[in-house]
C-alpha cells in the first residue's frame, strides 16, 4: 500500500486544494488570504515530509553519526526561505487589505471589484 | 582567469546592493535618491556590454557563489540569450529609470519616493537573477523579489484603484508562486537536485515519470500566470495601466518576458530528453491558449477607451506570439520569439512612456483626448508613431523580423493556422494602432484641448522614449547583429 505508506503527501494535497478552494470560492479577501496561507503551508508541509526520517537524527557530522540515519536538511533550508517569502507576501497584503478598507469600507471582492472606475481620472489630480 | 569571471553576479548584486543601501540615503536627502539610483543600474549595464564576447559559442559561462561546486552550490549559468535578455533589462530598467524623476515626482508623495527607486532597484536586480540562475529554488527565490517589488509598485500611488489593481495581481500572482514551489519540491522529490544542468541529466536518465509530468504541467501554469498566457492574464490589464507608466514599462517590456523566458529555460534546459512526448504535449494546450491569446488581445485593444489599457491589452496579444513562436519547436521559431521578446520590450516600454508623457503633461488617459496631440507634443507623438509601427510589424523595425521569424517557424513546424492566427494579429494590432495614430496626426482636437506651440514634455522624459523608438528601428534594419547568433543559440537548445 504506496498510498497508505505515503499519506503524509495525501494530506498536503488535500490542504493544498483546501487552500486553493478557499482562496478561488470565498468572497471575503481576508479569507482568501487565509486560503493562501493554508496552500503555503501545506507546500512547506510537503517539502519538510521530504527530508523526514522515522527516528532521525540532525545532520551534523561529529562523533561518527551515521549518516544513513541523518535527516534531510535541504528541505529544511529552502523551507526557511519559503517561510520568509510567504510571510513578507502576506504582510504586504495585508497592508493593501487595510488601504482597500479605508477607501472602499468593504472587504467583498466582488463589491470591490464591481465598483466602477471614475471616469478619465486625470491621474496628476488624484489622491 | 580574469576578473570578468565575476561580472555575472556582480550585474545582480549591484542593484540588489544598491536597494539595501538607498534608504539611508533617502533618509538623509530624498532629493539626491533619483540620480543615486541611476549608478547600480549603470554598473550592471556596463558589466554586461564588457562580458559580450567573453561566452563560448554554443557554451555558457558558469560562476558559482561561495565556493560550492555547482551541483551543491548556486549556479549562475549565462548563456549567449541569456546574456542578451540581462542586457535588454538593464538597458529599459536604465532608461525608464531616467524617466522616472520628473513622472514620479509628479505622481508619488514625497514620502514614498525613496520606496519607489528601492522597490525599483530591487526589481531590476531581480529580473537579472532570474534569467541568469541555473538553480531552481534559486529561481523561485528570485521570481518572488520580483513579484513582491512589482505588487508593491503597482500600488505604490496608494490611490484607490492603483491598491485594488495591485490586489487583484497578488491574488492572481501569489498561488501561481505557490503552485511553482511546490512543482520544484515535486522535481526536487523525484531527482534529489535543484540544480539545472543536473536536474536534465537524471531526468534524461530516469525517463519521464507521473511525478514530472505533474511537475511540468503546475510550472507551465504558475509561470503562466506570471507571464499572463491568455487564460490566466486577468490580473494584467488592470495592473499594467494603472500603475505608474515607468512601472508600466517594466511590468510589459520586461516582466512577462522575462517570466517567459524562465518558462522557456525550464523546458529546454530542464526537460530536455525523455520528456519530449510530455512537453510536445503541453505544448499543444499552450498553443491553442496563446493562439486564443492574439485574437482575444488584439479585439479587446480595439474596443478600449483608455490609452494604457489598450498598449496593456496589446500586451497580452503579443504575450500570445511569444507562445506562439516557441511552442512551433523549430529553430526559426524560437528565434522569432526571443527577437520578439526583445522588439516587443522595447516598443511597450516606448508606448507606456509615450503614454506616460501625455498623462504628465496634460493629464489625458483617454484615446479620445489625444485628437489634435500633433500640434503641442509633436516629439512624443512621432516616437509614438514609431513604436506602434514596430508593435504592428512594418518593415523596417525589429517588429517586422520577428513577426517574420514566427511566421516562418510556425510554416517550418507545418502549423499553418497559427501562421494565419499571427497575420491577423497583425491585422487587429493595425487597427487598434493606426486609429490613435489617425487621431493624433490628422484630427483637431478639441477646443482648447491642445496649445497650438509646441510645448513638448521635458529632455530627461523625451530622451529615453526616443533611445526606446530609434532602437526598434536600429534593431530593425540591422537585425543581422543578432539573428545569426540567436539562430545558432536556438538549434542549440532544441
Amino acid at each position: 500500500m504506496r498510498l497508505f505508506h505515503n499519506y503524509h503527501y495525501a494530506a498536503a494535497m488535500l490542504l493544498f486544494c483546501l487552500g486553493l478552494h478557499t482562496v478561488i470560492v470565498r468572497r471575503n479577501i481576508i479569507k482568501k488570504l487565509i486560503g493562501l496561507n493554508i496552500m503555503e503551508t501545506s507546500v512547506f508541509f510537503f517539502y519538510i515530509s521530504l527530508g523526514y526520517l522515522d527516528g532521525g537524527i540532525a545532520p551534523i557530522r561529529v562523533g561518527g553519526a551515521d549518516p544513513a540515519r541523518m535527516v534531510n536538511p535541504i528541505p529544511q533550508a529552502l523551507i526557511l526561505t519559503g517561510i520568509v517569502v510567504a510571510v513578507s507576501v502576506t504582510a504586504l497584503a495585508l497592508s493593501m487589505v487595510i488601504l482597500l478598507y479605508r477607501q472602499y469600507g468593504t472587504l467583498d471582492v466582488d463589491r470591490l471589484m464591481r465598483e466602477e472606475e471614475p471616469e478619465a481620472v486625470e491621474s496628476g489630480k488624484e489622491d | 582567469m580574469g576578473a570578468w569571471r565575476h561580472f555575472p553576479i556582480f550585474m545582480i548584486t549591484v542593484p540588489l546592493l544598491g536597494a539595501v543601501l538607498l534608504p539611508f540615503l533617502g533618509y538623509a536627502k530624498e532629493r539626491w535618491v533619483p540620480y543615486v539610483a541611476l549608478l547600480p543600474l549603470g554598473a550592471s549595464t556596463l558589466l554586461g556590454i564588457l562580458l559580450i564576447g567573453r561566452i563560448p559559442s554554443g557554451g555558457y559561462l558558469s560562476y558559482h557563489m561561495g565556493g560550492w561546486e555547482p551541483p551543491f552550490g548556486i549556479e549562475i549559468r549565462l548563456d549567449y540569450v541569456g546574456l542578451f535578455l540581462m542586457l535588454v533589462v538593464c538597458g529599459i530598467t536604465f532608461l525608464a529609470l531616467i524617466y522616472s524623476r520628473r513622472y514620479i515626482d509628479k505622481e508619488v508623495s514625497p514620502g514614498r519616493r525613496t520606496a519607489y527607486y528601492v522597490l525599483y532597484l530591487l526589481m531590476s536586480g531581480a529580473m537579472l537573477g532570474f534569467v541568469a540562475t541555473g538553480d531552481i529554488f534559486n529561481l523561485f527565490v528570485f521570481m518572488e523579489i520580483l513579484a513582491l517589488s512589482s505588487y508593491a509598485l503597482v500600488a505604490i500611488t496608494g490611490n484607490r484603484n492603483a491598491v485594488r489593481a495591485a490586489f487583484k495581481y497578488i491574488l492572481m500572482g501569489a498561488p501561481s508562486s505557490i503552485i511553482v514551489l511546490l512543482a520544484i519540491g515535486l522535481l526536487y522529490s523525484v531527482t534529489g537536485t535543484l540544480n539545472m544542468a543536473d536536474l536534465a541529466r537524471r531526468i534524461a536518465e530516469s525517463g519521464y515519470t507521473e511525478v514530472l509530468i505533474v511537475s511540468y504541467i503546475l510550472l507551465v501554469v504558475g509561470f503562466g500566470v506570471k507571464a499572463a498566457l491568455f487564460p490566466l492574464h486577468m490580473w494584467l490589464p488592470d495592473a499594467h495601466s494603472i500603475a505608474p507608466s515607468p512601472i508600466s514599462a517594466l511590468l510589459s517590456g520586461l516582466l512577462v518576458e522575462v517570466c517567459t523566458f524562465a518558462l522557456v529555460r525550464i523546458t529546454f534546459s530542464v526537460f530536455t530528453l525523455g520528456a519530449t512526448d510530455l512537453v510536445m504535449g503541453t505544448a499543444d494546450a499552450v498553443g491553442v491558449a496563446a493562439a486564443a491569446a492574439v485574437l482575444y488581445g488584439g479585439i479587446m485593444a480595439i474596443l478600449q477607451k483608455d490609452l494604457k489599457m489598450m498598449i496593456a491589452y496589446s500586451t497580452v496579444s503579443h504575450i500570445g506570439y511569444i507562445f506562439l513562436g516557441l511552442t512551433a519547436f523549430t529553430a526559426e521559431g524560437l528565434t522569432g520569439a526571443m527577437y520578439h521578446m526583445l522588439d516587443h520590450g522595447l516598443a511597450k516600454a516606448c508606448l507606456f512612456l509615450c503614454a506616460g508623457n501625455f498623462i504628465y503633461m496634460k493629464g489625458y488617459r483617454r484615446i479620445e483626448d489625444l485628437k489634435g496631440a500633433w500640434s503641442q507634443m509633436p516629439w512624443t507623438c512621432f516616437a509614438f508613431a514609431l513604436a506602434s509601427i514596430s508593435v504592428i510589424g512594418i518593415p523596417p523595425t525589429a517588429g517586422f523580423i520577428s513577426k517574420w521569424y514566427l511566421i516562418l517557424g510556425n510554416v517550418e513546424g507545418g502549423k499553418w493556422l497559427y501562421a494565419v492566427v499571427l497575420l491577423a494579429g497583425s491585422i487587429l494590432a493595425a487597427v487598434y494602432c493606426f486609429r490613435i495614430l489617425y487621431y493624433m496626426f490628422f484630427q483637431a482636437g478639441k477646443e482648447g484641448a491642445w496649445e497650438e506651440s509646441w510645448h513638448d514634455a521635458p529632455p530627461a522624459m523625451l530622451a529615453p522614449v526616443w533611445v526606446l523608438s530609434l532602437a526598434t528601428l536600429f534593431f530593425g534594419v540591422f537585425s543581422s547583429l543578432l539573428i545569426p547568433s540567436l539562430l545558432r543559440a536556438a538549434a542549440y537548445l532544441l
